[in-house]
C-alpha cells in the first residue's frame, strides 16, 4: 500500500499474452448469452506532484531511500489539507498509496513537534501490517520515531513502554474502548501531546459497529479536551457515496474529502453473469454456485490467481469443497485452494494471508472478511458468488483483483435471489449507479446510553456538557435513578463498583461469542469462535458445521456456557436452519391513515424461533430430511414500518382470507427487495414478517407453497376461523433497538410501494418467481388463482390514496 | 414514549448484554413494571434519618478539615499489644533482608478503601489511612471523603502528610493502592507526592515466606497465622464500596463507620505485620517460615546465611530447597555437597540436576564417561545433541591420547 510512486512505470496496454484478458475474451465469446452487462476500465496512468516543500529533510531523505521522489496527486492534496489544519478524509482505491497520505504528516509532526499519533484499524491484523510498514520507512531514514501496536496481544510488561515511549500507537476501536480510555490517566503523557488520530478503513465503520465507534471517538475527544489537546483526524476509506458525511458523523466535525486518485491502475474487465435458465416454466436458473465453480476452475487451470467471495460462511465451505475436489485431490501436494472466513482462529488466518501473499495458493474462497485491506498481494480474478448486497461492497471485493501491469477480471455471478436478479437484469443500475451511502446512528439510544456510562466512568460529566444529540441531562438523570451515577453540585460522578466498558461490545448489541469445541476421540480442542447472533442459526444440535470444508456435527450446544461440542463426521449433507418470526406492535411514532389502508412506524417486540433445520445433500441439493431445534427464542426490541388494510376493503377485493394472506406474503417479499435497495443497506439489515401485530399469529409459506397461519406454539391455524383478520406486513430494522432504518423507510413509503408494484408487474414470470414475489411451486398452477396477481392486488390497495 | 421509558425498555431487552435469554412469554411492559416496583421497594427501606457530614465527623470522633473531608487522628500507645505481638517491639524499626539499616527513613504505613476493585479512572479512594510509629505510640491518621468534591482537598492533605524522607509500607500497594492514587492525582491535576519515595510492599515478603505454608496471603490470613487473632464483627472489604455509596446516596453512615474501623484495623495489622515478618526472619522455625523461600530471598544479599539456613534443615529439604542448596554450594566451591545433592535429585529424575552433573563431570572432575552417562539421560534437543557430540569427540581424543601414552610406554 505504501507504494513508491516513482518506481511505477506507466502501465502498458494489455498485450495478447495477458492471461486474464484472454480469459475474459474466452468467457465473452463462449457465454455471450449469460453475460448481461460488462464494463471495461482502461489502464490509467499516474498523476504526480513533487514532494512538498515544507517536508522535513530527514523525511525527504527516508523517502528517497525508499525510492519515492514524488507523490501522487491525492497524496499531495492530503498533505496540503492536513497542513491547513483541516480534518481530512481520503477516498482512494486499493493499492493507491493511501498510507503515505497519513504517514507523512504524522511523521513530520513527530519529528518536528514531538507530536504523538493514534492509528485505529478495524482489526488487529491490519494494525500489524501497518507497524511493519512504518518501521521500514523509519529505518530507511533512521528517523527514531517509535511505532508500537497496542492490542489484546500486547504483553503486560510491554504495555508500559508503549504508553510512555510510543510516538505512534497502532490499535483498534475495541482496545481504545476497553483498554485505553478507561485507563486514560496512565496515558496522560500520550494524550497531552496527541496531534493526530488516523482512522483507516473508515468504510467498515457503518451500521451498529460504526455507531459504536462514533461514540468511542466522542469519548476519545472528551478525554483529549481534559488533557488540553485537540488532535486532527485523518481518515481513509474505500469508495462510498458519502465519505465526508460519514467521516463528519464519526468524529462530530466538518471534514474535507479528497476523492481523486492519482495512482496508476491496470485495466479491469467486469462481467455481469446470469446463470442459464434450466426450467423456463418456473423461471428456474442454474445455481450461481455451479457457475462460480466453473469460471474459477477455468481461471485456476490457466494459472490465474483467483479469489471467490461468497455471501455466507456456509457457501464458502461448500464452494471450497467443490474446488478442492477439483484441485486438491492428492493429499501429498500442498493445498492450492483454501477457505478464509470469520470464525477461524487468528493464527490460522495469518498463515493463510501469508500463503496468499507469497503466491503459494491459487485460489481462496472468502466471506467479506477479506474485503478489508488485509495485505494478500495482487490477484488476477475475482468472482462474486451472488451480489454482495451493496454497490460499495461489490467494488471493494472486485478491488481485490487488480494488477498494475496487466488486466484483472471481475465476474459478478447472480444468484436466484431477487436482488441479484434485479441487478443482473438491469445492468445499468449497477454499472451506472454511484455507490451507497454508509449510514450510522451514533444516537441510537441503547448504544448512546452504553457509551454515556463508559464516559461517566472515565470523567465526571459536567452540567451543561453535551454528548450526542439526545438530551444528556435526561439520560444522566435516568442513570442516577438506576443507581449508577451520583449528581453532586454541577457534576455527575460514576458511582458503581464495576467497569462498564467490559460489558459493551462494539461489534454487536448482544454479548458473548460461542466456542466450537472438537471432542472427536475424547479431545477437547477449540476450533472456532462464532458470534452470538449467528450461533442459533449455525450451532444447533444436529447442525453440520464446516471448517475448511471438513464437516463437523454439533453434538450438544451449551447455550448458557456459550459452547458447542462437535465431532468430525462423514455426512454427505449440510444443514440449513428454518426460522419463524413473530412481532408485536408496542407503540406508533408516526401514522398515515388512508381510507383503505394504514401505514405506521414505531417500536415492535420481535420473537424469532429457530424451529428446525433441513438436511441438504451435496451436489444434488435435494432435501434429505428435517430435524427439530430446541433453542430459546431470540427476542429483540426494534423499530419497524407496518402496513395494514382495513378489513372491509380486504373482503371486497379477496374472495377468501387465504388469497389475501398469499397476497400479503408476496407483497412483503417484493417490498423487502425494494426497501433494501432504496435504503442502500445490506438486505439482512432489514427483516420482514406478516402477522397480526399482536403476536397471536404469524404467517409463513408452508411446504405446500401457500401461506399458513401459525400460533405462538407453532401450530397451524385456519384463517377462516379467526374472529378478526387484519394481516399486517412488517419491514423491521434487524438490530436490537434499531439502527435508524425504519424512519427513512417510512418517509420513502410511497416510492417503495410504487417500485414494488413496478417490479412485480414487469416481471416476465407467469405466476410468481424468486425475482418478484418469491418462489412458487409447480402445483401453484392449479391453485386456482395467481399468487402474483393477489400480491399485486395487495400492493395496489396499499398504494391507494383516493377514496 | 418518553426518553426515560424508552431507555428502560431497551435496557430490559438487551442492556448489560444479559447473559441468559429473557423468558419468551414475559410481556415487555409487565417486566418494566416489575423492575420499577423493585426499585421503589428497595428505596422504601430507608428508615433512619440521613446523617450530615458534621454528625458523621462527630460520631467518628474526627474533624472536618475541608468541604467533604473528615480527618481522624488516633494515638495507640506502645504499651499494649496486638494479640501475639507486643507493641513495644515496634520501638525497634523493622528491617528486612537487603535493607540499609541506616537510611534513616520514616516508615509510613498506608492503606486505602476504594469504590471498586476493577481499577480504571472511575474508581476512587474514599478513605486513605496512614500510620507512623513515633513518641511511644502508633500515630494513626485517616482521611475520609464524604462527597466527590472533597477529593482534591483529601489528596492535598495526603500530600502534606508525606515528606521526602518517608518510605511507604503497604500490603499489595504496589499493584493496587499506589497506581489508583496516581490515577486520582492525575484526575485532579495534582502532582503525586510519592513518585520519588521508596516503597515496601509487604505482600511480596509475605509471599516469599508463607505462600507455600498458607492457603493464601491475604491480610486476614496473615493476621490469623502470624499475629494470632481473628477479627470479629468486621465489615468485609468487598462491602466497602456499597457502604460509601450508601452514605452518599441516602446519608446512611453505620456501614461507613464500620469501614473506617476496618481500615484502622488494616493499618494496625500492617504495622504489626512488618515487625512480625522481621521477627519471623530471625526465628524462622518459630513462625513456620518456608525456609526455602527465605533462603532464596537471603541469597540475593547474603549467600552464606542462606546456605547455613538450608544446611540447618538439610534432611527435610524439598527438591526445590535441595536445588537451591546445590546452587549455593556450587557457588561457594563446595563440590562434594553440591554433587551429593544433585545425585540425589538426579535419581528422582530432576533434569536440571542431571545437566549440572553432566557439566560437573565434563568440566570439573573431567570424568568424561560419567559426563556422557548423565548427558544421555537429558531430553533430546539441539543443546543436548551438541554436548553429546562434544563429549564423544573428547572421549575419542582421550582414548587416542591414552593409547599414544601406552604406546610410548611400551
Amino acid at each position: 500500500m505504501n507504494t513508491p510512486a516513482e518506481s511505477l512505470p506507466s502501465s502498458p496496454k494489455p498485450v495478447p499474452a495477458d492471461p486474464a484478458a484472454s480469459l475474459a475474451a474466452r468467457l465473452r465469446s463462449h457465454y455471450a448469452d449469460r453475460i448481461t452487462g460488462e464494463l471495461f476500465i482502461p489502464t490509467q496512468s499516474g498523476q504526480y506532484r513533487p514532494l512538498p516543500a515544507g517536508l522535513d529533510p530527514r523525511l525527504t531523505a527516508a523517502l528517497h531511500r525508499r525510492g519515492i521522489t514524488r507523490l501522487y496527486t491525492h497524496q499531495a492534496a492530503a498533505w496540503a489539507s492536513v497542513q491547513a489544519g483541516q480534518q481530512t478524509v481520503i477516498v482512494t482505491p486499493t493499492a493507491s498509496g493511501k498510507t503515505l497520505c497519513y504517514n507523512l504528516p504524522v511523521l513530520q509532526a513527530a519529528l518536528q513537534k514531538q507530536a504523538k499519533a493514534l492509528y485505529l484499524f478495524p482489526t488487529k491484523a491490519l494494525a500489524q501490517d501497518q507497524v511493519a510498514e512504518l518501521t521500514a520507512l523509519n529505518q530507511a531514514g533512521a528517523l527514531g520515531v517509535r511505532a508500537f501496536t497496542f492490542d489484546g496481544d500486547t504483553p503486560g510488561d510491554a504495555r508500559k513502554a508503549v504508553r510512555n515511549r510510543g510516538d505512534i500507537v497502532v490499535s483498534n476501536p475495541d482496545m481504545l474502548h476497553q483498554g485505553i480510555l478507561p485507563h486514560h490517566t496512565k496515558w496522560a503523557q500520550f494524550f497531552e501531546s496527541l496531534g493526530y488520530v488516523v482512522i483507516d478503513e473508515m468504510h467498515s465503520y457503518r451500521g451498529v459497529f460504526g455507531s459504536h465507534v462514533a461514540n468511542v471517538l466522542r469519548r476519545l475527544q472528551r478525554i483529549c479536551r481534559f488533557y488540553g489537546s485537540d488532535p486532527l483526524f485523518i481518515l481513509c476509506s474505500a469508495t462510498i457515496a458519502n465519505p465526508a458525511e460519514l467521516a463528519a458523523e464519526l468524529i462530530g466535525k466538518e471534514v474535507t474529502a479528497i476523492t481523486e486518485s492519482g495512482a496508476p491502475q491496470g485495466a479491469k474487465h467486469l462481467l455481469l453473469w446470469n446463470p442459464p435458465v434450466v426450467n423456463p416454466d418456473l423461471g428456474i436458473r442454474a445455481s450461481a454456485r455451479s457457475q462460480t465453480t466453473h469460471i474459477t476452475k477455468q481461471a485456476v487451470k490457466s494459472g490465474l490467481k483467483s479469489i471467490v467471495f461468497a455471501q455466507s460462511r456456509l457457501m464458502v465451505e461448500v464452494l471450497t469443497k467443490y474446488l478442492k475436489d477439483a484441485f486438491d485431490r492428492d493429499p501429498r501436494h500442498p493445498a492450492r485452494v483454501a477457505a478464509y472466513r470469520g470464525g477461524y482462529l487468528p493464527s490460522e488466518r495469518r498463515a493463510m494471508e501469508k500463503r496468499l501473499r507469497e503466491g503459494r495458493l491459487d485460489c481462496v474462497v472468502s466471506t467479506s472478511a477479506l474485503e478489508l485491506g488485509v495485505d494478500i498481494g495482487s490477484l488476477d480474478l475475482c468472482v462474486l458468488n451472488g451480489y454482495p448486497g451493496t454497490i460499495a461492497g461489490t467494488w471493494q471485493r472486485l478491488g481485490r483483483a487488480g494488477r498494475r501491469q496487466r488486466t484483472a477480471v471481475g465476474v459478478l455471478v447472480a444468484s436466484s435471489l431477487p436482488l441479484d436478479q434485479y441487478i443482473i437484469r438491469n445492468p445499468d443500475f449497477f454499472l451506472g449507479a454511484s455507490p451507497e451511502q454508509a449510514r450510522i446512528d451514533p444516537d441510537q439510544l441503547l448504544i448512546l446510553l452504553e457509551h454515556i456510562r463508559c464516559a461517566a466512568f472515565e470523567l465526571p460529566f459536567l452540567q451543561g456538557e453535551a454528548f450526542g444529540k439526545e438530551a444528556l441531562g435526561e439520560i444522566l438523570a435516568y442513570l442516577q435513578e438506576q443507581g449508577i451515577l451520583h449528581h453532586e453540585g454541577a457534576q455527575w460522578h460514576w458511582m458503581a463498583d464495576s467497569y462498564p466498558a467490559n460489558n459493551v461490545s462494539l461489534r454487536s448489541v448482544a454479548e458473548g461469542n460461542f466456542l466450537v469445541i472438537d471432542t472427536t476421540a475424547g479431545a477437547r480442542t477449540v476450533i472456532a469462535e462464532v458470534d452470538y447472533s449467528s450461533a442459533p442459526m449455525t450451532l444447533y444440535a444436529g447442525a453440520i458445521y464446516m471448517i475448511q470444508s471438513l464437516p463437523y456435527q454439533v453434538e450438544r450446544l451449551d447455550w448458557e456456557g456459550r459452547k458447542a461440542f462437535v465431532t468430525r463426521t462423514r455426512a454427505d449433507y449440510y444443514t440449513d436452519a428454518i426460522d419463524y418470526t413473530r412481532l408485536k406492535i408496542l407503540e406508533d411514532f408516526a401514522q398515515d391513515k388512508q381510507p383503505k389502508h394504514a401505514v405506521a412506524q414505531g417500536e415492535v417486540h420481535l420473537v424469532r424461533r429457530i424451529a428446525g433445520y433441513k438436511k441438504i445433500r451435496y451436489y444434488s441439493h435435494e432435501n434429505v430430511g428435517y430435524g427439530k431445534i430446541n433453542l430459546p427464542d431470540q427476542e429483540m426490541h426494534t423499530t419497524a414500518v407496518w402496513w395494514q388494510i382495513n378489513p372491509e376493503a380486504l373482503e371486497a377485493v379477496f374472495p377468501t382470507r387465504q388469497q389475501s394472506l398469499d397476497g400479503f406474503l408476496g407483497a412483503g417479499y417484493a417490498l423487502h427487495i425494494i426497501a433494501a435497495m432504496r435504503l442502500l443497506s445490506e438486505p439482512r439489515d432489514i427483516g420482514r414478517a406478516v402477522g397480526d401485530g399482536h403476536a397471536k399469529w404469524f404467517a409463513t409459506v408452508g411446504a405446500s407453497g401457500r401461506g399458513q397461519l401459525r400460533n405462538p406454539e407453532d401450530e397451524a391455524m385456519d384463517p377462516a376461523q379467526l374472529a378478526h383478520f387484519t394481516p399486517t406486513l412488517f419491514l423491521y430494522d434487524n438490530y436490537p433497538g434499531g439502527i435508524g432504518l425504519s424512519a427513512p423507510l417510512y418517509e420513502k413509503r410511497a416510492a417503495i410501494l410504487a417500485d414494488a408494484q413496478r417490479l412485480v408487474s414487469a416481471c416476465d414470470c407467469a405466476h410468481g418467481c424468486p425475482s418478484c414475489i418469491g418462489p412458487i411451486l409447480a402445483s401453484d398452477e392449479v391453485r386456482g388463482y395467481s399468487p402474483k396477481r393477489v400480491a399485486l392486488r395487495v400492493l395496489s390497495l396499499l398504494a391507494d390514496h383516493e377514496s | 414514549m418518553s426518553l426515560k421509558t424508552r431507555l428502560a425498555s431497551l435496557q430490559a431487552q438487551t442492556g448489560g448484554g444479559c447473559d441468559s435469554p429473557v423468558p419468551a412469554s414475559a410481556d415487555l411492559r409487565q417486566r418494566l413494571a416489575r423492575i420499577r416496583t423493585q426499585r421503589l421497594s428497595s428505596q422504601s427501606t430507608v428508615t433512619c434519618a440521613p446523617i450530615s457530614e458534621a454528625e458523621l465527623a462527630r460520631r467518628l470522633n474526627g474533624r472536618q478539615i475541608a468541604e467533604g473531608v473528615i480527618h481522624l487522628h488516633r494515638r495507640v500507645p506502645l504499651t499494649g499489644s496486638l494479640s501475639k505481638v507486643p507493641l513495644a517491639c515496634l520501638r525497634e524499626p523493622a528491617r528486612l533482608p537487603g535493607e540499609d539499616q541506616s537510611d534513616g527513613l520514616r516508615q509510613v504505613y498506608i492503606d486505602t478503601e476504594t469504590t471498586g476493585l476493577s481499577g480504571g479512572s472511575g474508581t476512587l479512594a474514599f478513605l486513605v489511612g496512614m500510620a507512623v510509629v513515633e513518641d511511644e505510640a502508633v500515630v494513626l491518621s485517616q482521611l475520609l471523603l464524604t462527597r466527590f468534591s472533597g477529593e482534591a482537598a483529601l489528596l492535598s492533605a495526603f500530600s502534606m502528610a508525606l515528606s521526602p524522607l518517608d518510605r511507604l509500607v503497604s500490603y499489595n500497594g504496589k499493584s493496587y493502592d499506589l497506581p489508583l492514587l496516581m490515577t486520582r492525582f492525575r484526575m485532579q491535576a495534582l502532582s503525586p507526592p510519592f513518585a520519588a519515595l521508596s516503597h515496601l510492599d509487604l505482600l511480596h515478603p509475605t509471599r516469599r515466606l508463607f505462600a507455600r505454608r498458607w492457603p493464601d496471603c491475604r491480610l486476614l490470613t496473615l493476621e490469623e497465622r502470624l499475629l494470632g487473632f481473628r477479627r470479629v464483627n468486621d465489615l468485609p472489604g468487598a462491602e466497602a464500596p456499597a457502604a460509601w455509596f450508601d452514605y452518599l446516596r441516602h446519608g446512611r453512615g453505620d456501614k461507613l463507620i464500620q469501614v473506617v474501623k476496618h481500615n484502622r484495623q488494616d493499618i494496625l495489622s500492617l504495622v504489626a505485620a512488618h515487625s512480625a515478618v522481621a521477627q519471623a526472619i530471625k526465628q524462622p522455625e518459630a513462625f513456620d517460615v518456608d525456609l526455602v523461600g527465605l533462603a532464596r530471598w537471603l541469597a540475593e544479599t547474603d549467600e552464606p546465611r542462606a546456605r547455613e539456613l538450608l544446611l540447618s534443615d538439610a534432611d527435610r529439604l524439598c527438591n526445590a530447597g535441595k536445588r537451591l542448596l546445590g546452587h549455593l554450594a556450587r557457588r561457594a566451591g563446595d563440590w562434594p555437597l553440591a554433587v551429593g545433592l544433585w545425585e540425589g535429585l538426579a535419581a528422582s529424575g530432576c533434569t536440571h540436576s542431571i545437566e549440572r552433573l553432566a557439566k560437573y563431570h565434563e568440566h570439573v572432575s573431567k570424568d568424561l564417561a560419567m559426563a556422557k552417562h548423565y548427558c544421555e539421560q537429558l531430553p533430546r534437543n539441539a543443546v543436548q545433541g551438541q554436548r553429546l557430540k562434544r563429549l564423544n569427540e573428547k572421549l575419542c581424543n582421550q582414548a587416542i591420547q591414552q593409547q599414544t601414552i601406552k604406546a610410548q610406554h611400551t
